[in-house]
């Protein structure tokens, strides 16, 4: 029986390796092509690396677009982002104010009255001087800056519902609309001088 | 590359396949043994569908046990150990030397095969990790980690001692298969089961990326690696040298980096590269189509079910499972596709239409060389060959149809969910015939190399007994 | 190529890119993911599984569960609605507008230009948002599962085949816990045509006692067991009905938005 097989022969079995084969140009043309093809597609539903983009959202500004803004709940989520971001640190997150710095908003009769005009001006303005807030009567030295000015309608109003709806206060939500009237009617005046003078503002 | 160099070199090819004789069978051998029994777990977890009444009593015959060991069985079992023992030959057989440090593949086979069989009792006992592809817990991953390392000493250091420094197309592929799988598997296995594993979904992430790199990458490296050294020695031709080369580095480029499923739950960046990953697989698919046809059509070599036949068949196989992969990277068709049986048709078309066949006929081709006498059952080959391409046949078209359909019913809300699964039954039932025909084909295998063993370990006895019983023969002293 | 270095080379950055790809860029971008926080709430999302979960999360793990089941709900989609919630002064223009717009299954573009219609003839409208898509049509769940959703969870079992029904929102789908154990120890029971095999082993056979155990299955004829005895479920059942039970998706987060079917507000929806 022949034990060799059939191929072997003293020759090395290596194949020789012929220049003679090119990589053809169309394929390589091709390649390119798809390229630029993948580039394209990767820029229209790859949502560029966000991490917060899932298919079918294209991009970050789609996804941010869908976000649900009309509706009760997002106003106060915006208020609430607000207030956090502007009031939190002298109002507290609980609404219980400190003690020399801000007075409590939670259960404050100020918020929590029929009108809105009062509530709406103190931001707007400002508030120094002695004010009585559920019974007791408080000093701030250094009172309250306009927190509110640079805030636009529709934001102001959005923190005013949140405070008016939190923490136990059952005030009436405040809109942008609102918040225009009052800034027409008293913004741009120095700050408010204690509850003596809040008082004589329109509720 | 002309025969007058040969002369330069003692070595015969004999002496260069004796020295790869005693590791490969250790890698074979122990191979063949996973592959038919990971077919023949397949086979049973595919009866769950037919008959699910009896498989509710014990915990080690449940589907979800019994498919992560066979899968692994089959990748880790039967095509690491396979692939790993061809590249030692073909590096012995393209350095024109002896396989260097013979030693350490053999024993790194067998603490290969030991991590394979503490891994599978691992998976029964309910001890897998959960992450497809990669169940073996951390002690048997770490024997396989470090047998794969011992190997890879070896095939380097044959790689190295080569006389010609000119590099084959061979070569480029299986040397980026020593490098791909060591890395891919030491660094998923450290970010997912190390002692602080990575967070949350980015685990899946690296999951899907291990997956497509072992089971597409490196199968493909390997399969292809030796498809490119056996194509144009059975047809007589030279491999075309650069196409192999632009197939290659747009390969290695591209097909990392496909894998993710789209819709996952990850940001979408990373299902849209997958997306445009699978686009590019294109390419180096048309290239190394290109280099299939110009090397084997016309050829006139006869293959009669040889391993010339198995091997055009599974590199046609690989052409078609990355087609099939492709297909489920494109947004459209992964809407249907996705979920269903569709994807397990392609990774089982890769590992058993592919790499397995590739590799039974260049084992097939070069174990008479290596033992240096004909296979025991030489007709079974061509039967092997024929129960295979029934099997996958009735295997790989009736899950892809029936994943399809699948899909189909499952995207259309108004149906309820059970007519997907009820009409996928039908091809279920055919696709468990098929693996009956492939578990048949590799008991043939295996019966071809453990009669290979055995005639072998004859041979040592008998030849011991000879020299024992031999008269001393005292040297003659030459005045 | 020449060398091996050269060849080494290739596949090093070829591997590398891919790895930086998909390895370290999830590990970094999602692997220190913290909670997040419900869309219009400050809720913390999502909150760690009770100790029962986490070790039905290993049986379900153990068992391969996810070699059937997937965890990962999809979505193709976003449809918008228009509701009207004030018809304002004009409320005769505002019906006859409605009447004529379409207000269901828009676009973003589309229900922002109907709702500038209403504001324009002096109503007030919401705009709600939904998601889209087979799994959601078919009661999966309420939106597309994202990253979030799975911070706690160790190893992540998203499941890559559907075999049997998603299960990422089981929890809010199917959550009785009785109902879950029965369909363990015998899916055919209750789903009629369930390819399900029966997970029988995790359930123990017992004498009945004095009195049943609390805990006993209730199962028909067909599948109880014989008269004296009980099914009563192991641990790993019950922690592994403990974590189905768990596995719910149904809150809107920013990258997945949708309006939740009822907004719960002491504020109402208009003044005056």
């Amino acid at each position: 029986m022949n034990d060799e097989p059939k191929n072997s022969n003293p020759q090395p079995e290596a194949e020789s390796k012929a220049n003679g084969s090119t990589v053809p140009m169309w394929i390589l043309s091709l390649t390119l092509v798809l390229i630029y093809l993948g580039a394209v597609y990767f820029d229209h539903h790859g949502g560029w690396f966000d991490p917060q983009v899932y298919s079918p959202y294209k991009n970050a500004e789609e996804l941010d677009s869908y976000q649900p803004k009309s509706g009760a709940a997002a106003i106060l989520a915006q208020g609430k982002q607000t207030y956090d971001r502007i009031c939190n640190a002298c109002h507290g997150a609980d609404g219980m104010g400190k003690a020399g710095q801000a007075p409590p908003l939670a259960g404050s009769e100020w918020v929590n009255a029929k009108g809105f005009k009062r509530v709406t001006a103190i931001p707007l303005d400002g508030l120094n001087g002695p004010i009585t807030v559920k019974g007791q009567q408080m000093t701030f030295p250094s009172g309250m800056a306009a927190m509110g000015a640079a805030l636009s309608d529709s934001d102001l109003a959005a923190v005013l519902t949140y405070i008016r709806s939190s923490w136990g206060n059952k005030g009436e939500p405040v809109t942008a609309d609102d918040v225009k009237a009052v800034r027409a009617a008293f913004g741009g005046h120095p700050a408010i001088n204690g509850e003596t003078q809040l008082k004589t503002m329109p509720e | 590359m002309n025969g007058n160099a040969t002369s330069q070199y003692n070595l015969s090819a004999d002496e260069i396949d004796a020295s790869c004789r005693v590791p490969l069978l250790a890698l074979f051998n122990c191979a063949a043994l996973w592959l038919a029994l990971g077919l023949a777990l397949e086979l049973l977890a595919s009866l769950t569908f037919h008959m699910p009444e009896k498989f509710g009593g014990c915990a080690f015959l449940t589907y979800g046990r019994l498919v992560p060991a066979a899968n692994d069985l089959l990748i880790y079992g039967f095509a690491i150990p396979a692939g790993l023992g061809v590249m030692l030959w073909i590096f012995a057989r393209l350095s024109q030397t002896e396989l260097v440090l013979p030693l350490v593949p053999i024993i790194a086979a067998h603490i290969w095969h030991l991590g394979v069989f503490i891994g599978t009792i691992a998976i029964f006992i309910g001890d897998s990790t959960g992450f497809a592809w990669l169940e073996y817990p951390r002690a048997p991953a770490i024997l396989l980690f470090a047998a794969f390392l011992l190997i890879a000493i070896s095939a380097l250091a044959t790689f190295g001692a080569r006389h010609q420094r000119e590099l084959h197309p061979s070569h480029w592929f299986l040397l980026a298969a020593l490098f791909w799988f060591p890395w891919i598997y030491s660094t998923t296995n450290l970010f997912l089961l190390s002692g602080h594993p990575v967070r949350g979904v980015a685990q899946a992430v690296i999951d899907w990326w291990f997956a497509n790199n072992l089971i597409f990458v490196w199968l493909a490296l390997v399969g292809i690696g030796t498809a490119f050294y056996f194509l144009p020695k059975f047809a007589g031709r030279s491999l075309p040298n650069y196409l192999a080369l632009f197939a290659f580095w747009t390969f290695i480029l591209f097909a990392p980096w496909c894998g993710i499923p789209q819709g996952a739950p990850v940001p979408a960046w990373l299902p849209a590269l997958s997306s445009v990953a699978s686009m590019l697989i294109i390419i180096p698919l048309i290239a190394i189509a290109i280099i299939f046809v110009k090397t084997v059509c016309g050829a006139k070599t006869q293959c009669k079910g040889g391993p010339f036949c198995h091997i055009k068949f599974g590199t046609v196989a690989f052409l078609l499972s990355s087609l099939m992969l492709i297909s489920l990277g494109c947004p459209h068709f992964s809407k249907i596709g996705e979920f269903t049986w569709f994807a397990p048709a392609q990774a089982q078309l890769q590992i058993l239409g592919f790499f397995a066949i590739v590799i039974c006929g260049a084992i097939y081709e070069l174990l008479p060389r290596v033992m240096n006498f004909e296979l025991p059952f030489p007709k079974l080959v061509r039967a092997q060959h024929w129960l295979f391409m029934l099997g996958l046949a009735f295997l790989i078209v009736p899950l892809a149809i029936g994943g399809i359909v699948q899909g189909l019913k499952m995207a259309n809300p108004n149906l309820p969910f059970a007519d997907s699964t009820n009409a996928a039954l039908i091809f279920l039932r055919v696709s468990t015939m098929g693996l009956l025909f492939l578990l048949l084909g590799s008991l043939l295998f295996a019966a071809n190399l453990f009669a290979t063993f055995c005639k072998w370990q004859c041979a040592l006895v008998k030849s011991m007994l000879g020299i024992v019983n031999a008269p001393l023969e005292t040297s003659e002293v030459k005045s | 190529m020449k060398s091996g270095f050269r060849v080494f080379l290739a596949a090093f950055v070829a591997l590398g890119l891919s790895w930086c790809g998909f390895v370290l860029a999830p590990v970094l971008q999602l692997g220190e993911a913290k909670q997040t926080q419900i869309l219009n709430s400050s809720d913390t999302y999502p909150i760690q599984r009770t100790g029962d979960a986490t070790l039905g999360l290993q049986v379900y793990r153990a068992n391969g569960c996810a070699a059937c089941h997937t965890e990962q709900i999809q979505q193709s989609g976003m449809a918008c609605d228009v509701i009207l919630t004030s018809a304002g002064k004009n409320s005769a223009a505002v019906s006859n507008l409605i009447s004529n717009l379409k207000l269901t299954g828009l676009t973003k573009e589309e229900a922002d230009a109907a709702s500038d219609k209403i504001t324009a003839a002096g109503g007030k409208s919401e705009t709600h948002i939904a998601a889209t898509g087979a799994d959601i049509s078919r009661g999966w769940g309420i939106r597309r599962s994202v990253a979030a959703d799975f911070l706690y969870d160790s190893p992540v079992q998203l499941g890559g085949i559907r075999v049997g029904p998603d299960l990422a929102n089981v929890g809010a789908r199917l959550g009785n816990a009785n109902w879950q154990l029965l369909h363990l120890y015998a899916p055919q029971d209750v789903v009629k045509n369930s390819a399900m095999p029966p997970f029988r082993f995790l359930f123990n056979v017992q004498k009945i006692g004095d009195v049943p155990s609390s805990d006993a299955l209730q199962l028909p004829k067909e599948f109880a067991p014989a008269a004296g005895y009980e099914i009563v479920p192991t641990d790993d059942a019950k922690n592994l009905v403990a974590y189905l039970l768990s596995l719910r998706v149904d809150v809107p987060l920013y990258e997945a938005p949708f309006t939740p079917p009822q907004i719960s507000t002491n504020v109402p929806a208009n003044k005056k």
